[in-house]
C-alpha cells in the first residue's frame, strides 16, 4: 500500500501522473496567477495609453477651438477659410500663447504644430516652428479625426478639422498636431518594465509557491511515512496528532479509527481462528490419542467396546461443531440474504418441537407450547427453524431433570414475540453479555457433559439479525432462563 | 517416574494416563489450574505437563507459578494453539518443549524421556552391579539373564537403582512410584520388595535390595556376593 506508486495506477489516464502535490499546487497556481497578472498589466497598460492619447486629444481640441475662435472665423459651424488663410496661424498662436503664459508653460515644452490645407491637399500656411516639415493630410478621412503620425523621427498626434465655408461645402482643413514624445517614452518604458518584471515575478512566485506548498503538505508526508510503517504487525501504531486542529489533524484521528477497527477486527479474527483450531484439535486429540493407546497391547473386548464407543461420541461431536462453523461461516458471509416471507410460527414450532421431544423425554424434560398470538410473523422459515432449534436444545441442555422448558407465541406491544423459557440452571448476570459470543461459555470447562460448542447462540444472533428479530435475555441463577424473540412488525 | 498431567479435556487426560501407566509411570491428573497447580506444590514430580487453555489458572500462568517456586521440574506443555508466538510465549514463560495437539503417543514419550535425561533422570542405561535397566525398552538384566517384572516391579526397581547408593525413605519411593491415591498406606512398598527380591535372587542377584530399618531400601552399586 505505498501511496506514491498508487497515484500512479490511479491517475493513470493523467498526463502528469508522476508529478508531486507540491509542485502540482506550484503549478496551478503560478499559472492562474500570470494569467492573471498578464489580464491586469494588459488592462492597466491600455488603460494609461487610453489616458494618455485623450489627454492629447483634449489639448488638440482646445487648441482647434482657440484657433478658430482667437481668429473670428467660426460662427455656427461656419469658417470663414478665407480669412483664416490671410490670418497668420503664428501671430495668432503666438498672440494667445502670449496671454496665457502667466497660466500655462506647457507651450515651451510642448509646442503645437497648426497648418492649414485647401480642399485640395495644398498646403495654405502653416507655423513657423514647422520649418520644411508638412504635417500629414488624409483627404480620405471626413470629419473631425484624431490620429497619430509619423513627422521625422517624431511621432505626433494630430487632429484634422474639416472647416465648412457658408456654401456648406469643404473648403479646407485646419490640422493641428502635438509631439508625443515624453508620453511615447513613458508608455515603452512601462511596456519594457513589465515585460521584463513578468517572467522574473512569474518565476519568483512559482518558487515561492512551491515553498510554501511544501511546507504545508509536510505534515502529509509524515502520516505517509507512519502509514507506511504500519503493517499487520504493529497494528498497535497510531499517528501522532498534529497540534493544529486542522484537516489533517481530523485525517490522522480518521485514520487512527479506522485503524482501531482494523485492530479489532484482526483481533476478533485471530481469537476466532484460535477457538475454532482448539475445538476442532481437541476431539480429535481425544479420538487419536485414545486409539493410539488402545492398540499398543492387547486388551478385552470389552475395553475395546467401551473406547471405540467413546470414540463414536467424540466424533459426533466433532461433526456437530464442523456442522455449527460451517453454518456460522456461511451465515456470516455477506452473500447470505434472508429469504423473508410471512408464516404461521405455531406450525413451525411444533416441528421443532416434535423433533426434540425424544431428547427431552431422555431426561424426564416435557415441552410445552401455548399460541396467544393467531397471525403470521415475517422470518425466513428455514432460518427460525435453525434459531428455535438452538435455542430449544440449549433450554433442554441447561435444564434440570425431569422439569419443562415451556414456548409461548403472544403480542406484544402489537409485535408478535416468542419466548423460550427453561427452569434450570440459569446465567449468572455477569456472564449474560457475552453468551452471544462465539465459542462463549458459561461453564468455563470445555468438557462439560453438555457437549455443546459455544456456537449455537452466535448463530441464533446472526440468523436473527439478519431476519430483524429483536433478542431478549433474562436470567436468575438456578431458577432459569427466558429467551424472548421479538419479530418485526408486518404491514397485515 | 511419577508425572503430573493437567488437562481439562477428560478425554486427553485418560488416554494420557492410561497409556503411561502401562509405560510405568505414577500419573496423577489435575483438570484445572488452581487444583493442578496445589498438586504440583505439594508433590514432587519428576515432570508436569500442562495444557495451554484450562479453566481457572491458565497453563501459563501455572507454569509461571511453578517456576517462580524456583522449581526446576521439566513441564511440556500441550497445545492445539499452533502460531509461532504462542509456542514462543509458551517456552517463554518457563515451559521445557511443547506438544501439538493432536499428537502420536509415542511422541509424548519420546518427549518425556528426552525430558527426563536431561533433568538427569532418564534414557540412558542403568546399571548396579550386576544388574542392567534399559528404560526405554523396559527390559532388566541379571548377569546377561532377561527379568520378567510387572510394571509396578519395573519402576520401583529403576526408581532404587537411579538413587543408587543413596538410602530411599518409604515415602519418597511412594511419591515417586506410585500415584496419589496409593499414600495412605506405605505397606505395599514391602510386598514389592519381596517380589523383587525373590525375582532377583532366582537371577542370581540376591542382596542388591537392602533394607534400612527405619528408613526405607537402598540399592548399592558395587554388592558382590557378600
Amino acid at each position: 500500500m505505498r501511496l506514491r506508486s498508487g497515484t500512479g495506477v490511479i491517475n493513470g489516464s493523467r498526463r502528469l501522473p508522476a508529478m508531486s502535490l507540491r509542485n502540482r499546487i506550484a503549478l496551478y497556481y503560478t499559472g492562474t496567477s500570470a494569467i492573471l497578472m498578464a489580464v491586469v498589466f494588459t488592462v492597466i497598460f491600455l488603460t494609461v495609453d487610453g489616458v494618455v492619447y485623450n489627454h492629447f486629444d483634449e489639448e488638440l481640441r482646445h487648441e482647434v477651438n482657440e484657433t478658430l475662435s482667437d481668429s473670428h472665423v467660426h460662427e455656427l459651424d461656419v469658417c470663414d477659410f478665407d480669412r483664416l488663410k490671410e490670418m497668420g496661424l503664428d501671430e495668432a498662436r503666438e498672440g494667445r500663447h502670449q496671454s496665457r503664459h502667466k497660466v500655462r508653460k506647457v507651450a515651451e515644452i510642448d509646442p503645437e504644430y497648426v497648418q492649414l490645407v485647401d480642399n485640395a491637399g495644398r498646403v495654405v500656411s502653416k507655423t513657423a516652428n514647422l520649418a520644411q516639415n508638412v504635417l500629414t493630410f488624409r483627404p480620405s478621412y471626413a470629419g473631425v479625426r484624431y490620429f497619430t503620425s509619423e513627422l521625422g523621427q517624431s511621432t505626433l498626434r494630430q487632429v484634422q478639422v474639416p472647416l465648412v465655408g457658408r456654401n456648406g461645402a469643404v473648403e479646407g482643413y485646419l490640422i493641428v498636431a502635438v509631439p508625443l514624445k515624453s508620453a511615447m517614452i513613458v508608455l515603452r518604458d512601462m511596456k519594457y518594465i513589465v515585460l521584463v518584471s513578468y517572467p522574473i515575478v512569474i518565476l519568483t512566485l512559482f518558487v515561492v509557491t512551491r515553498l510554501i506548498a511544501g511546507k504545508s503538505i509536510q505534515p502529509v508526508e509524515e502520516v505517509i511515512s507512519t502509514a507506511e510503517s504500519i503493517s499487520q504487525a504493529n497494528l498497535g501504531l497510531r499517528m501522532p496528532l498534529p497540534s493544529n486542529q486542522d484537516e489533517l489533524y481530523r485525517l490522522s484521528v480518521t485514520i487512527n479509527a479506522l485503524l482501531d477497527r482494523l485492530q479489532d477486527a484482526f483481533q476478533r479474527e485471530k481469537q476466532f481462528t484460535a477457538d475454532a483450531s482448539h475445538e476442532l484439535k481437541t476431539p480429535l486429540a481425544v479420538v487419536k490419542g485414545t486409539l493410539d493407546v488402545l492398540v499398543r497391547k492387547p486388551r478385552d473386548t470389552g475395553h475395546y467396546e467401551e473406547r471405540i464407543r467413546y470414540c463414536l461420541d467424540e466424533l459426533n461431536r466433532m461433526a456437530r461443531l464442523i456442522d455449527q462453523l460451517l453454518l456460522l461461516a456461511r451465515c456470516e458471509s455477506d452473500t447470505t440474504s434472508p429469504n423473508i416471507v410471512l408464516l404461521y410460527p405455531g406450525q413451525l414450532i411444533e416441528t421443532v418441537i416434535s423433533r426434540m421431544t425424544p431428547i427431552a423425554a431422555v431426561r424426564n424434560i416435557t415441552l410445552d407450547l401455548s399460541i396467544g398470538y393467531a397471525g403470521n410473523v415475517a422470518a425466513d422459515p428455514a432460518m427460525l427453524e435453525i434459531m428455535l432449534e438452538n435455542m430449544l436444545s440449549n433450554a433442554i441442555k441447561y435444564s434440570a431433570d425431569g422439569s419443562g422448558v415451556s414456548l409461548r407465541i403472544d403480542s406484544l406491544n402489537g409485535r408478535p414475540v416468542c419466548v423460550i423459557e427453561d427452569h434450570g440452571i440459569g446465567i449468572p448476570e455477569a456472564k449474560l453479555e457475552s453468551i452471544f459470543k462465539r465459542f462463549y461459555r458459561v461453564d468455563e470447562s470445555r468438557s462439560s457433559n453438555t457437549g455443546g460448542s459455544g456456537l449455537g447462540l452466535s448463530i441464533v444472533r446472526r440468523l436473527a439479525d439478519l431476519q430483524h428479530i429483536d433478542i431478549a435475555v433474562t436470567s436468575r441463577e438456578n431458577h432459569g432462563t427466558v429467551f424472548q424473540l421479538t419479530f418485526p412488525l408486518t404491514e397485515n | 517416574m511419577r508425572l503430573l498431567i493437567i488437562e481439562d479435556e477428560p478425554g486427553i487426560a485418560r488416554f494420557l494416563k492410561e497409556g503411561l501407566e502401562e509405560e510405568c509411570y505414577a500419573v496423577d491428573v489435575a483438570y484445572d489450574g488452581k487444583s493442578g497447580l496445589d498438586l504440583a506444590m505439594t508433590n514432587d514430580y519428576d515432570l508436569i505437563m500442562v495444557d495451554w487453555m484450562i479453566p481457572g489458572l491458565s497453563g501459563i500462568d501455572v507454569c509461571r507459578h511453578i517456576r517462580q517456586s524456583s522449581s526446576s521440574v521439566p513441564i511440556l506443555f500441550l497445545t492445539a494453539r499452533d502460531t509461532l508466538e504462542d509456542v514462543v510465549f509458551g517456552l517463554e514463560s518457563g515451559a521445557n518443549d511443547y506438544i501439538r495437539k493432536p499428537f502420536e503417543f509415542e511422541e509424548v514419550l519420546a518427549r518425556i524421556r528426552v525430558q527426563l535425561r536431561s533433568a538427569g533422570q532418564g534414557g540412558e542405561v542403568l546399571s548396579a552391579g550386576p544388574l542392567t535397566i534399559n528404560p526405554v525398552t523396559h527390559q532388566v538384566f541379571c548377569n546377561d539373564l532377561e527379568l520378567t517384572l510387572t510394571p509396578k516391579e519395573f519402576s520401583l526397581l529403576e526408581y532404587l537403582v537411579r538413587n543408587k547408593d543413596r538410602p530411599c525413605s518409604r515415602s519418597r519411593i511412594i511419591e515417586h512410584v506410585w500415584d496419589i491415591h496409593f499414600y495412605s498406606d506405605t505397606s505395599v512398598i514391602d510386598v514389592y520388595i519381596n517380589f523383587l527380591r525373590r525375582k532377583l535372587e532366582a537371577a542370581g542377584c540376591d542382596g542388591l535390595i537392602q533394607t534400612m530399618r527405619g528408613i526405607g531400601y537402598i540399592v548399592k552399586s558395587n554388592v558382590r556376593e557378600a
